[in-house]
């Protein structure tokens, strides 16, 4: 005999997750508890809700809040195990399991004012996945559960067969489009999928449907209704937001056990078409041949719905929220979806068609030109190279990082792969993640920083002590001897991967000369190990140390002789180096990294490192800080790493700076007295970089074909749009136009100076625009215009620069030899340092 | 001849100064000593003193609108023009001056 119920374990947690338990870590925790055979439970105390801890759909059906109080209980077979285990989880990595959930910058309808006539035909919504599509209108059928199911049953065995065939069916089903799924997210999606047909409350809800006496089909039918009820009802929108996933695989259930259909389906596009519906489910989506979609427009759809997940990673503009499509949109007819502006507009008209077709060249040119800015190499205006390179922490992270225009990935932290684990990963298991990170980086090198944990970074497998210092204690290279074995696993995987392309190694808390030797010593006997095994690896891998630890800068003359490169690991060294906890907000302004000390300090460092002969690169926080750039170029470093998201804005600033000037900066910040002094010349210099020259040759345009005014002042503000001086340029149309309509800015002479402020512009910009054809403008002389110049400037704008560059304007154009030297340049180049020197607009 | 000037249009943006480059030209060429005060969006610039205006035999006011401390000019002799005048036709606004 055995107790079905001896002393049930029980514990309370409170739901540390700001959007609350929605699918991924519900799948997470479910994950953990299905490893136990004991019977797990989770009670939500504020709705009473009860849910089996091994169904994702029940957790999510608990609907689980930020904040919300619940016991978790734990019965039979091993539950003492299972509920530490549990209790480990949700404590330690439940917290973190909410990572970022990427919701695109919504947009909401607002027409763009070419377009703002009574005749354009539109529906306003807003844009989840962005882009401009064109196509003809398709309308496609909604799911809809078959409403007549067999009702009575005869046979519950009959009936049990009939469900887990149609189970089975839609598994193969989705198992075969997971087979030829094209990317993560779409995987993801059908995983979500396969993992609900095999959801314990899922299943549980349709057999207890047959026991009660109803057919399979009726239980499908109530098995949907209940649970997309109580999906429905949650307080979360990402839990709101898995309804239809359930709606779907139920109608796939019943399409298979009734034969009934879902009519999307059946649709072939043979065109480039445009899906209008009420709700569209993820399967429906890519049921739909690709090459055709062009766009979606849905009248509902949650912004974290599967459906638009999908629609984001197939690169579908996709606008939601959008009422009504049905009666304003015909079928067959051409529609645009503009997701960039939250609109779909029907393309039947000149004004439209032209106005997109202006659009899509204007997105190619600036799309071309961002690719071009950011992925060239990082070059101060006076020709210093710099390297920019990335810090990554997972494997998944380092082609997001070459997107971003990493050179390198100049810090890949090892250490994560030993985290939220019982046992250190194997060799191969790190071999294959180096490899591939190597192969995602094609050509350009990988910093692999061995393990780097201990005190502040525990990791239960390695039972290191508990420390009243951890900081200055046993972590990073200090423990590699002790933990022998750990620390030749990652070797060799780290070796085994130089094989495959351009890899470098480096020690975390190198403190002497003897732990370099050390060191050396095990990488030359992993490498004879592997020779022994015919292993292949390179030779002449790199190997270099972080400076963190103060003693290493007063012998580097020494350590260049074993060391290939160093790393400055800046939070730590600043730390040491001010003895200061940065973590103790009592002292923590102590460690800032711009006390003149810290910076001569730096400076003794890449000083000393360049004097043997060898390269020296940044990776800490203050390599990060755009404000901080001056001081980096200034110093000499050879090279900086930073989070991927930051290296656009990295490159093009440094790209602003004159390396010269930095190093006349630093020696300026050092010989200050004060952090306060520092932050502010910084402050001074940056606003003076800041200013960009006005006008650039790419914001000339020569030999232009507009026709009208309106046309002539959306190319002016598309050329800032292309050039990147604006994000919106929708808004800057909008300032100008709000000018314009007071006073047209017409001076006679053929020439007009349109212009605006808004912040919408990042600089204050001139942009140019001679036309082929003179056209009208209303200007003072009646005459035609031939030459505009625009003028935007921010809101913030100081020194009234717009008024004192109008004002050299007008007298110029006073100026026969003016107008007739400008009237003949037809040089982008040549026009802008005729303007540039005429109006005096260098900054 | 000593001649003084202010030029102000009502947005203040462009014309003030295109008059103000059109009579600062135009005097010199029928050799006029002229010194021209703007009163437009960046406030007044070129200040006539009450020493330019007592040293001139004759003030040009090409404006289109109500100028800052125009009592300054009670005591010389005055010819109002609109602004646009002296943009397309400063010869014309210098003819009134007379011999």
């Amino acid at each position: 005999m055995r107790a079905e119920i001896s002393n049930p374990t029980e514990f309370t947690f409170v739901c540390p997750l700001a959007n609350g338990i929605h699918a991924r870590p519900a799948s997470l925790l479910a994950e953990v508890a299905t490893r136990f055979d004991s019977g797990l439970s989770v009670v939500n105390q504020r709705n009473g809700a009860v849910a089996n801890l091994k169904s994702t759909l029940g957790i999510l059906a608990a609907d689980i809040r930020h904040g919300d109080n619940c016991s978790v209980q734990v019965r039979g077979e091993g539950a003492a195990l299972a509920a530490k285990a549990l209790r480990e989880f949700i404590f330690q990595n439940l917290p973190k399991a909410d990572g970022p959930v990427v919701v695109e910058r919504l947009t909401h309808g607002a027409l763009p004012r070419s377009l703002q006539s009574s005749d354009v035909n539109y529906r306003a919504g807003a844009g989840v996945s962005s882009g401009v599509g064109i196509g003809k209108v398709v309308f496609a059928a909604p799911i809809r559960l078959p409403l007549q199911v067999p009702e009575t049953a005869t046979d519950v065995q009959a009936e049990e067969r009939n469900l887990d065939r149609a189970l089975a069916a839609v598994r193969e089903r989705t198992r075969g489009m997971l087979a030829r799924s094209l990317s993560d997210a779409e995987a993801g999606v059908l995983k979500a999928h396969l993992a609900l047909l095999d959801d314990v409350a899922f299943v549980e809800e349709l057999q207890h449907g047959i026991a009660r006496g109803n057919t399979a089909g009726k239980s499908i039918a109530d098995t949907a209704q209940h649970f997309i009820s109580v999906l429905q009802g949650s307080g979360s929108a990402y839990i709101r937001d898995r309804a239809i996933d359930i709606q779907e695989i139920c109608a796939r259930l019943l399409q298979e056990l009734c034969g009934t259909s879902v009519p999307s389906d059946e649709v072939e596009l043979c065109e480039p078409s445009v899906l209008l519906a009420e709700t569209l489910a993820p399967q429906q989506l890519l049921a739909f041949d690709r090459r055709w979609l062009q766009g979606l427009v849905l009248e509902y759809a949650g912004t974290t719905s599967h459906t638009v997940i999908l629609a984001r990673s197939l690169g579908i503009p996709a606008v939601v929220g959008v009422k009504n499509a049905a009666s304003v949109f015909r079928a067959g007819e051409q529609v645009v979806v503009d997701a960039n502006r939250g609109l779909v507009v029907s393309n039947g008209i000149d004004v439209v068609h032209q106005f997109y077709g202006r659009e899509r060249r204007v997105l190619t040119r600036r799309r071309e030109r961002m690719v071009r800015e950011g992925l060239a190499p990082a070059q101060t205006l006076d020709g210093k190279k710099f390297a920019v390179s990335a810090n990554v922490s997972f494997s998944a992270e380092v082609r997001a990082a070459f997107s971003e225009g990493a050179d390198a990935i100049g810090l890949f932290r090892s250490e994560i792969l030993f985290l939220d684990r019982d046992t250190p990963p194997t060799e191969d298991e790190q071999f294959e993640i180096y490899r591939d990170a190597i192969s995602v980086a094609g050509g350009r090198y990988v910093a692999i920083r061995t393990i780097d944990v201990g005190g502040d970074k525990p990791i239960p497998h390695l039972h290191l002590p508990r420390e009243s210092n951890p900081y200055l204690g046993f972590r990073g290279l200090r423990i590699y001897p002790e933990h022998r074995d750990l620390f030749r696993t990652q070797l060799r995987a780290i070796v085994r991967a130089s094989a495959f392309g351009p890899v470098k190694m480096m020690a975390p808390m190198v403190t002497t000369h003897d732990e370099v030797r050390w060191l050396k010593s095990q990488i030359a006997e992993v490498q004879r190990e592997l020779s022994d095994q015919n292993i292949g690896y390179d030779p002449a891998m790199p190997v270099g140390i972080m400076v963190e630890v103060p003693s290493v800068a007063f012998i580097l003359d020494q350590l260049c002789a074993d060391v290939d490169f160093f790393s400055i690991g800046t939070n730590d060294l600043a730390q040491y180096f001010m003895a200061a906890d940065r973590d103790n907000a009592r002292v923590s302004a102590l460690a800032n990294v711009r006390h003149p000390s810290f910076l001569r300090f730096l400076k003794h460092i890449v000083d000393g490192v360049h004097a043997g002969g060898k390269r020296v690169s940044m990776c800490g926080e203050m390599a990060g800080d755009v404000s901080n750039l001056p001081l980096l170029v200034g110093l000499g470093l050879d090279e900086i790493s930073a989070a991927g998201s930051q290296l656009p804005n990295l490159k093009s600033e440094i790209a602003k700076l004159v390396a010269r000037d930095c190093r006349k900066i630093l020696d300026e910040a050092m010989a200050f007295t004060s952090v306060d002094e520092i932050d502010q010349l910084l402050a001074r210099y940056h606003q003076r970089a800041r200013q960009e020259s006005l006008l650039d040759s790419d914001l000339v345009i020569t030999a232009s074909e507009s026709l009208t005014k309106e046309e002539v002042i959306r190319e002016l503000v598309d050329a800032l749009y292309v050039a990147g001086r604006t994000d919106d340029p929708d808004r800057v149309e909008e300032a100008v136009w709000a000018r314009e309509s007071i006073y047209a800015t017409g001076l006679g002479h053929g020439f007009a100076i349109p212009h605006g402020r808004t912040d919408a512009v990042r600089a204050d910009s001139v942009a140019v625009l001679k036309l082929r054809k003179p056209i009208a403008w209303g200007s003072v002389d009646d005459e035609p215009v031939s030459i505009v110049v625009l003028l935007a400037v921010r809101d913030s704008a100081v020194d009234n620069i717009h008024l004192k560059v109008m004002a050299r304007l007008a007298r110029q154009l006073m100026d026969e030899s003016f107008r007739g030297r400008l009237a003949a340049l037809d040089d982008q180049r040549e026009i802008t340092q005729f303007l540039t020197s005429c109006l005096q607009l260098q900054p | 001849m000593k001649i003084v000037a202010v030029t102000a249009c009502p947005t203040g943006i462009a014309h003030t100064y295109m008059a103000a480059d059109q009579l600062g030209k135009t005097a010199k060429a029928l050799g006029h000593q002229i010194k021209i005060e703007t009163q437009g969006a960046m406030g007044v610039e070129n200040e006539l003193s009450e020493s330019d205006i007592k040293g001139a035999q004759v003030a040009i006011l090409a404006t289109d609108i109500e100028i800052e401390r125009v009592e300054r000019f009670q005591k010389i002799r005055t010819i109002r023009v609109p602004v646009q005048d002296a943009i397309k036709n400063p010869a014309a606004v210098f003819s009134q001056i007379g011999g």
